[in-house]
């Protein structure tokens, strides 16, 4: 059955069916927020969050809408603001990073020529963490939530060209700073 | 929208939609993921011969078999019409009998229906580490999944499964074939079960893993070097037989699972075989 | 196409968006002009490689929040009390796991935490349904799931559901002669032993475990199920299992089972 199907349903009363949806969709949410850089804990509570607001709000729900954009758009109401205000706090160094990476879940494990691959994962997260927000959270959007451009143009509140050309400059920039990096690493 | 014959979706993608053919009838496919939004799959159903899968750094799922082509017959492909000649400016895919290869959703099947007629087929895959995997195989040889992150399923009928380097859940059976696995990382609240029918049950985890195991082995014994904390458990059972000569033997069976936690507990982890050994080592 | 159209057409490519016609120009433009193809390139190679940054999991925890808050929403809905849910859930995560660990052992102790003060004896009860339909909800969601290994949880579950939960039962049932998993199979098999304890569901369940012997061709599971049928001293198994000590093609293991089993009924 489609989200949206799904969802009609949670606003027409039957409120238990978001658990279908929840199975679908909390753990790319839970990454949506970690990529936004907050910490487990926060991203968990954001998640909850989320999925209440849904509850709260489900009436709202417009079946012919994308209903991962609706879903987005709830998400980075909930939680982008709060996150962003906690991480211009915090310093990443490669200090913190090293202890961030041992909670990953390892998805690269492979033959001991890894190390200098391990280099370049570190090197892509550490660009990717200084990416600024905005340029950061529409890579994440579409690279790691594969959302189509539609959604995320309407997600974000622009046109779909325009979402393009922010995915474009996101990457270039992404880029510039891997490099950077690499060369203050050799030098 | 199902995508099954390979058409280039760029310059690199062209010239690997061509099977590539080596020496010794060695036959390479090359299949892209092309839906992000999905996580990746790997389903392979079917083979003889033997079947490795692996997990590596790229982004595609890259087949490569033994296999015979047999020239001007028709194949059984879906969607088959009987030609005998590919249509103008097509080149047939997978052109060992009954091989099919499809992606749809960021699933890719590789479908190995050809058990009538063709030799055995050994199969080598590899695909990028963080994808899920879901292998059964009726007829075939061993099965060696290793490197990959996503969760594992695996039933192989008469044959060894041996999965290395897992970082994501096992799930695996072989009715005739010792299970050897060896995971590297236990992903938190993830259930997993390992059973045969006549074959060891050898699983390899972290020391400092978390879990509750569910064990059952009716003729076998049971060993482990982890610390594990017995519940109650069912006494054993003494079972008269009559051998094959009609002469009266006595086992004494295991009747029931024994359960026991390590590291305070966790998520279940359920071992079972009907004649064998159940080993669970520390790592 | 210009350069400049090239480079629009970019974002497209890799989320792999690209038209028919588009991709025929932009394929044509790259072997032409060496500047973009080579940006492409490289910025193509950073693109895929993203897809290697590790894949964070979030604690299984998670699910028993979800459906604790769903449960209680469910609750406010339907009662006619107008004191609002309060909103527990976003207490720190640490003190959540407190909460649920109290609410896997018995009483919704967790719901404890938000009023503070004692509970007046009626919401107790209340509290235990709440509980009950809500594991029930977990079980039932995980028996669906397209993971082999998150139907085996849902497995696990079941034993935390009521015995005399149909619902349940009939997935249960459901996953002993459908599921496409031998592992899920065999553990639903065990996970039927509660049902055949309680009165309201006792007769189902015994007759599902006597349906389901033919149905299996998976020694593991049939011995499994030949166990069960022995220990229920069910004796309208006795047909089927005399039909399994004469089959030739039967393993021969499951025959001495099956035989082991008919005595054992005796």
């Amino acid at each position: 059955m489609t989200d949206s199907a799904v969802m009609a349903e949670v606003g027409a009363g039957q409120v238990a069916r978001l658990a279908v949806l929840f199975e679908r969709y909390h753990r790319s949410l839970f990454r949506y927020f970690i990529s936004m850089g907050g910490r487990r804990e926060q991203a968990e509570d954001l998640v909850q969050e989320v999925f209440f607001r849904m509850l709260r709000y489900r009436t709202s729900y417009d079946p012919a809408q994308s209903f991962t954009a609706w879903m987005y758009q709830i998400a980075r109401n909930a939680g982008v603001d709060q996150v962003r205000k906690r991480r211009a706090t915090e310093v990443v160094d490669i200090d913190t990073f090293g202890e961030r990476r041992a909670e990953f879940v390892s998805s690269a494990p492979g033959p001991e020529e890894s190390v200098s691959r391990g280099q370049d994962l570190a090197l892509l997260r550490r660009a990717m963490d200084q990416l600024p927000d905005d340029k950061r959270e529409i890579l994440v959007l579409s690279r790691f939530q594969g959302m189509k451009h539609e959604d995320i143009a309407e997600v974000l509140g622009c046109e779909v060209g325009t979402v393009k050309v922010r995915v474009y400059r996101a990457i270039r920039a992404l880029e510039q700073i891997y490099f950077t990096l690499e060369k203050e690493k050799v030098s | 929208m199902m995508k099954r014959i390979l058409m280039g979706m760029g310059l690199a993608a062209l010239a690997a939609a061509q099977p590539q053919p080596g020496a010794d009838g060695r036959q390479q496919i090359t299949m892209p993921f092309r839906d992000p939004s999905m996580p990746r799959k790997l389903i392979v159903e079917g083979g003889t011969g033997s079947l490795t899968i692996r997990g590596y750094d790229g982004q595609d799922a890259i087949i490569e078999y033994t296999g015979r082509e047999i020239p001007g017959r028709a194949g059984r492909g879906r969607g088959g019409r009987n030609a005998s000649e590919p249509p103008a400016g097509m080149h047939r895919i997978g052109g060992a009998q009954g091989l099919d290869i499809t992606e749809e959703s960021n699933t890719v099947r590789v479908n190995s229906s050809g058990i009538f007629g063709g030799r055995a087929r050994d199969m080598v895959i590899q695909v990028p580490a963080q994808t899920s995997v879901n292998v059964k195989t009726m007829f075939g040889g061993s099965m060696t999944i290793e490197n990959i992150a996503g969760d594992i399923e695996a039933e192989n009928f008469n044959g060894q499964v041996n999965i290395s380097n897992a970082s994501g859940s096992v799930v695996a059976h072989s009715m005739n074939g010792k299970i050897t696995v060896s995971l590297n990382r236990v992903p938190p609240d993830k259930s997993m079960s390992f059973s045969t029918f006549n074959g060891d049950v050898d699983v390899t985890l972290p020391a400092d893993t978390k879990a509750r195991f569910k064990m059952r082995t009716d003729f076998g014994e049971i060993y482990t070097d982890f610390d594990v904390k017995m519940e109650a458990n069912a006494p054993p059972v003494v079972e008269e037989n009559k051998d094959r000569n009609g002469k009266s033997r006595r086992r004494v069976r295991i009747d029931g699972t024994q359960s026991g936690t390590i590291n305070g507990g966790g998520p279940e982890m359920q071992f079972t075989t009907f004649n064998g050994r159940i080993l669970i080592h520390k790592k | 196409m210009t350069c400049e159209e090239a480079k629009n057409r970019m974002t497209d490519y890799w989320s792999r968006t690209l038209g028919e016609a588009d991709k025929q120009e932009f394929s044509a433009h790259l072997a032409a002009c060496e500047a973009c193809r080579s940006e492409v390139s490289r910025v193509d190679a950073l693109w895929r490689s993203l897809d290697l940054l590790p894949v964070e999991e979030p604690s299984g925890q998670m699910r028993e929040r979800f459906y604790e808050m769903l449960g209680a929403y469910r609750q406010g809905l339907a009662s006619a009390e107008t004191q609002p849910v309060k909103r527990w859930w976003t207490m720190p995560a640490w003190q959540m796991a407190a909460a649920g660990a109290l609410l896997a052992v018995g009483l919704g102790v967790g719901y404890g935490v938000r009023g503070g003060g004692a509970q007046p004896p009626g919401e107790v009860s209340q509290l235990r349904e709440e509980v009950a339909s809500m594991r029930q909800l977990v079980a039932l969601s995980l028996l669906q799931q397209q993971s082999a290994s998150e139907r085996l949880r849902g497995v696990s579950w079941s034993y935390q559901v009521e015995p005399s939960d149909k619902e349940v039962l009939n997935a249960l049932v459901t996953a002993v002669n459908h599921d496409p998993n031998v592992n899920v199979r065999l553990a639903a098999v065990d996970a039927l032993r509660p049902f055949t304890g309680s009165p309201a569901t006792h007769v189902t369940a015994r007759n599902a475990v006597v349906q389901a012997l033919p149905k299996q061709t998976t020694p593991i599971v049939q011995v499994a199920l030949i166990d069960f049928l022995a220990e229920l001293k069910e004796k309208n198994a006795a047909p089927e299992l005399r039909r399994l000590v004469s089959d030739p093609d039967i393993d021969s293991g499951v025959r001495k089972r099956a035989e082991w089993a008919l005595e054992r009924m005796q």
